[in-house]
């Protein structure tokens, strides 16, 4: 029909550019239209006044438009418009049809057809044969890459992974030397990295070649429920609670109540119910366990699979976990005996992954020390050395004087925190915070908060409430159900004593605050600084919740154990080793990191570092790091995972030199995934094909509508191709608005009665 | 003589100025006397449980008329002895405590605010069924408790009465001279017996049929001690009669340095 119209198809007009063919100059037309339609206006005012009463009104100018319309087109086409567009010329061009090969693609989605079935079916009835008649035909197979095939016969979807931008980047670069018109991409879109990169759409316009897609594959599953991503921390400690982000879509049981599992091998670690959400949106659900024993996990989240589920082989996403053991030595500094001490010292004795070590001022110059691992260690008091204080983890400073601190040891203690990224935590007390001097001491810009002047401690009681950061901070989390977390900390008994911290710093987090009389005062207060992390604990009170809480209430042992866990979690150790991503899919190659520092935690610019990987099925690697260029202290190799599965790899680094000496180790754990990527992500992605066309100038089809395939892929600026010029004159329509103007006039002056 | 020998040798000659039959006044270091506030707040209280006499008791030793004293059995050396030892205390350590002592009871909750409590004649304490468990809560939660001043195999037993109550089943130990208790601030190796007043008039370091001093301790799941026990011995006295020129030295420093152990044992484990 449009055919009949407008004498061309319409690829024409959509790829076609507008020109003007007369030598006469193209500035001409509209002033020549513009002054006749203006003269026309003054004919019909100026005869207006005696023309019959009917027509002195709108009507008038509705005949003026007509007349005016068709006047127009006559001087256009004067002018002689036509479009060019480029075509590929016949018998000189090849056309390259790829064929998606993946596993998806054996999906059997397309009335009741697999996908792959249903692709070969439309080339053989017509595509192919309609192509062949004016090009020649080339036949890929896509899978991670492009292959080319014989015939239709040697393609059966078996390939684990789809890459279409790297296969068509490929492509082009092939085929630089053959006159290839266009590109047919038969496919269901499931690309299995992020999208088509830049650089194959760079590839592909340089040598201005058209995609054009036909999607198959149903657009959206009728029942599924789908696991998208599981988001985890990769490293933890042994008995901590973790968090585990699980996002997932579903189809078809809105509303409907679906379980989350979480599992360790054979062992279940959670077991969550949710409600599903309304089809396709993205749904997120948090969970919170325990890690479990020391050791490299491969944790398994899984959707319980409903009834009547299409595809059972994306309701499950394995994630690698490394939780260790090593304990994590904190200092803690006590300038007076006071309960506080005390029952810190019991929550931590609980803790099997931090040991707390503490110096306690018993009487004015006795220290007693408690949790040291040999007689020498603090002997002589708080430390002066770096290499003795920054082996631990973290500190704790309690109700001493910020004067009890030598310079020296002052200026270790910034050190400690900027540079080898240690925790410390300021508690209140009767000579802590301002009323230790601690505003005017050079450590000030340690707090996060701007000290109080006057006296701020005050032995009375204080309720305490979480603030909307302490909601969803792990250090507060006594029950795993925020809003039931909330209310326990609204419930707990009143702190003995506490201390007015100030006001925070912009930059640090008030994760809880207490209400004593009629002022509120933040109580726990973190932020990060430099390579650390401190935190002030406004009370020296918070044994209560240990003695008057009922017997067995673990509130009191686990917040101290949390906060103890933040203040060390991120100290890190003398090596760190780490890489970019720790779940490969398809693609073994891996890049290792490791920072290594000495003993006073300078980058350790001369040091031999190796790392050891052990993989499934026996895969046993000793692999050496090389010292990066450009930071000191940076290690870095590079290695491919072959076998799919869980991995482990441990970094170990040594001086150099006739007695080498151990800095350190780190183990990092990951894993590489082959083949399950095709199960997820199975409907059309029909947006990622409809891009790919517009963005090279072709088009998607679907695969019910290919007639015109043949005669449209021709259109194209790729390969050998001639640029034509259609005359638009003598198209039909032209004759027909010639005819239906006047006609039109005709009818309604009859109308009017003004003939 | 170390520095604080020498220090409890003075506190003790600086009290004799006060008189001789002062043992119900305290002297007045300028550190709590007989008219400082008790409202004070503080980080240490000295907590002395008054707890209810068994009615056996309180028949035959009720009234306890020793001395002119008249009163319950808890509140025996009441409160010289608590007074004495506060001075002591903050002469030596860095403890934050009130000057003044106070009496708890296993009546309320109010006990769980302090987590240190001495108890003395303890032959003679009996218990509810309440206050059993509150006791024992209180222990099991982190509560210290110091009994003292009960001695022979008798007042052993009707002692064990109570405890059993509060806790059935877990053993007493006898404490030994390198236990982590008997060096939190000062090293107490070689310890004695030390009598109470009565060593003045009879000579003797022993009561009843109490002739060896019994260091005992309870312990907690983690090996904490949770109640130390001196049987045979009167800590009490030796705190209240320090100041008293014919009550020896030795007997007094040595109490005050196991009573300040012990307390600063109960405010680091």
């Amino acid at each position: 029909m449009f055919q009949f119209l407008f004498k061309y198809p319409s690829p024409v007009f959509t790829k076609g550019r507008f020109v003007l063919l007369s030598t006469w100059p193209a500035w001409l037309l509209p002033v020549l239209i513009a002054a006749c339609a203006c003269g026309l206006a003054m004919l019909i005012r100026w005869r207006q006044r005696d023309a019959a009463p009917k027509l002195r009104s709108w009507r008038a100018w509705m005949l003026w438009g007509m007349q005016a319309v068709f006047v127009a087109l006559i001087l256009l086409l004067l002018w002689q418009p036509a479009i060019t567009v480029s075509a590929l010329s016949s018998q000189q061009n090849m056309i390259a049809v790829v064929v998606d090969d993946s596993r998806s693609m054996a999906i059997a989605d397309s009335n009741g057809k697999t996908r792959e079935a249903a692709a070969i079916d439309a080339l053989e009835n017509g595509v192919l044969s309609g192509l062949q008649s004016r090009f020649q035909t080339r036949l890929y197979r896509l899978g991670s890459g492009v292959k080319q095939t014989d015939g239709l016969m040697g393609i059966a979807p078996v390939e684990s992974a789809t890459h279409i931008g790297n296969g068509l980047k490929q492509l082009a670069a092939e085929t630089a030397d053959l006159p290839i018109g266009a590109i047919l991409l038969l496919s269901d879109g499931g690309e299995n990295s992020t999208g088509i990169s830049a650089d194959a759409l760079q590839a592909l316009q340089n040598r201005r070649l058209p995609v054009h897609t036909v999607g198959f594959g149903g657009l959206e599953r009728a029942h599924d429920v789908e696991l998208e991503d599981v988001s985890i921390a990769p490293s933890t400690v042994v008995n901590a609670r973790l968090t585990a982000t699980i996002s997932l879509k579903q189809h078809g049981y809105a509303g409907q109540k679906a379980t989350l599992t979480i599992r360790d091998g054979d062992k279940t670690l959670a077991v969550r119910e949710i409600t599903l959400s309304s089809n396709g949106t993205l749904q997120t659900e948090q969970v919170f366990f325990s890690a479990g024993g020391a050791g490299a996990k491969a944790l398994r989240f899984a959707v319980v699979p409903l009834a009547g589920e299409e595809n059972l082989s994306n309701n499950a996403i394995t994630r690698p976990v490394l939780v260790s053991d090593a304990k994590r030595r904190i200092l803690y500094v006590e300038g007076e005996p006071r309960w506080e001490f005390k029952f810190i010292r019991r929550a931590e004795e609980d803790d099997p992954t931090v040991q707390l070590v503490s110096m306690l001022r018993t009487s004015e110059n006795k220290i007693y020390r408690q949790g040291i691992s040999d007689p020498t260690e603090l002997a002589d008091g708080f430390p002066v050395r770096p290499e003795n204080l920054f082996g631990y983890s973290g500190i704790i400073i309690g109700s001493v004087a910020a004067d009890y601190f030598t310079p020296l040891q002052q200026e270790l203690l910034r050190e400690y925190v900027d540079r080898r990224g240690g925790g410390v935590l300021f508690l209140g007390g009767r000579s802590a915070l301002s009323d230790g001097g601690w505003s005017a001491s050079s450590l000030n810009e340690l707090l996060p908060t701007f000290l109080p002047s006057g006296r701020a401690f005050q032995r009375n009681s204080a309720t305490v409430e979480l603030t909307a950061e302490g909601i969803d901070s792990p250090i507060t989390r006594l029950l795993d159900d925020p809003a039931k977390n909330a209310e326990r900390w609204k419930k707990l008994t009143y702190l003995a004593d506490y201390q007015d911290a100030g006001s925070p710093k912009p930059g640090s987090t008030v994760l809880v605050q207490m209400k004593a009389g009629n002022r509120r005062l933040p109580l726990l207060i973190t932020q990060n600084y430099g390579h650390g992390r401190t935190a002030i604990m406004a009370t020296g009170g918070t044994w209560r919740w240990q003695m008057s809480e009922p017997l067995g209430d673990p509130s009191h042992d686990l917040f101290w154990q949390q906060l103890s866990r933040w203040l060390v979690a991120d100290s890190p150790g003398p090596v760190t080793a780490s890489m970019p991503v720790r779940t490969l899919m398809d693609e073994g190659h891996v890049q290792l990191s490791a920072q290594v520092r000495d003993q006073e935690f300078q980058p350790a610019a001369d040091a031999r570092v190796t790392a050891h990987i052990m993989g499934p099925e026996g895969t046993n690697a000793l692999i050496d790091l090389a010292p990066s260029r450009d930071t000191p202290g940076l290690y870095q190799a590079e290695w491919t995972a072959e076998k799919p599965g869980a991995y482990l790899a441990e970094v170990a680094a040594e001086t150099t030199g006739s007695q080498p000496r151990q800095l350190g180790r780190d183990v990092v754990t990951f894993q590489r995934e082959d083949g399950i990527a095709e199960n997820f992500h199975t409907e059309q992605n029909r947006a990622l094909l409809e891009q790919l066309a517009s963005q090279t100038g072709g088009r998607y089809w679907e695969p019910s509508n290919l007639k015109n395939l043949p005669r449209d892929i021709s259109y194209s600026e790729a390969g050998i191709s001639v640029r034509t010029t259609n005359e638009l004159w003598n198209m039909p329509i032209v004759f027909f608005v010639l005819l239906a103007l006047p006609i039109a006039e005709w009818l309604l002056r009859r109308k009017w009665g003004v003939v | 003589m170390t520095l604080s020998q020498i220090a409890l040798v003075s506190v003790a000659v600086a009290g004799c100025y006060v008189g001789l039959r002062a043992y119900q006044r305290t002297a007045d270091f300028g550190f709590g006397n007989d008219d400082s506030p008790t409202n004070i707040k503080a980080e240490f209280y000295w907590s002395r449980l008054a707890y209810h006499t068994s009615m056996a008791a309180s028949s035959t030793y009720g009234r306890h008329s020793f001395w002119g004293f008249w009163g319950p059995p808890w509140a025996r050396d009441y409160p010289k002895a608590d007074r004495q030892f506060l001075i002591a205390m903050h002469r030596l350590t860095r403890i934050d405590g009130r000057p003044t002592e106070q009496v708890v009871t296993l009546d309320s909750d109010e006990i769980f605010n302090y987590p240190w409590i001495y108890a003395v004649q303890v032959q003679l304490w009996s218990f509810t069924d309440a206050e059993a468990k509150r006791l024992r809560e209180y222990l099991l939660k982190g509560g210290f408790l110091m009994v003292d001043d009960f001695h022979g195999t008798e007042d052993w037993e009707n002692f064990m009465n109570g405890m059993r109550q509060v806790l059935p089943d877990r053993p007493v130990e006898d404490l030994q001279s390198g236990d982590e208790i008997f060096h939190t601030l000062y090293d107490v190796d070689d310890k004695m017996q030390i009598p109470g007043e009565q060593w003045i008039r009879t000579g003797r370091t022993y009561e009843k049929d109490g002739y060896q001093p019994k260091w005992r301790a309870i312990r907690d799941d983690k090996g904490r001690i949770i109640v130390a026990i001196c049987h045979n011995m009167h800590l009490g006295d030796a705190w209240e009669w320090a100041d008293d020129p014919n009550y020896p030295e030795q007997f007094a420093s040595m109490a005050f340095r196991v009573g300040l152990d012990y307390i600063l044992y109960g405010m680091t484990h």
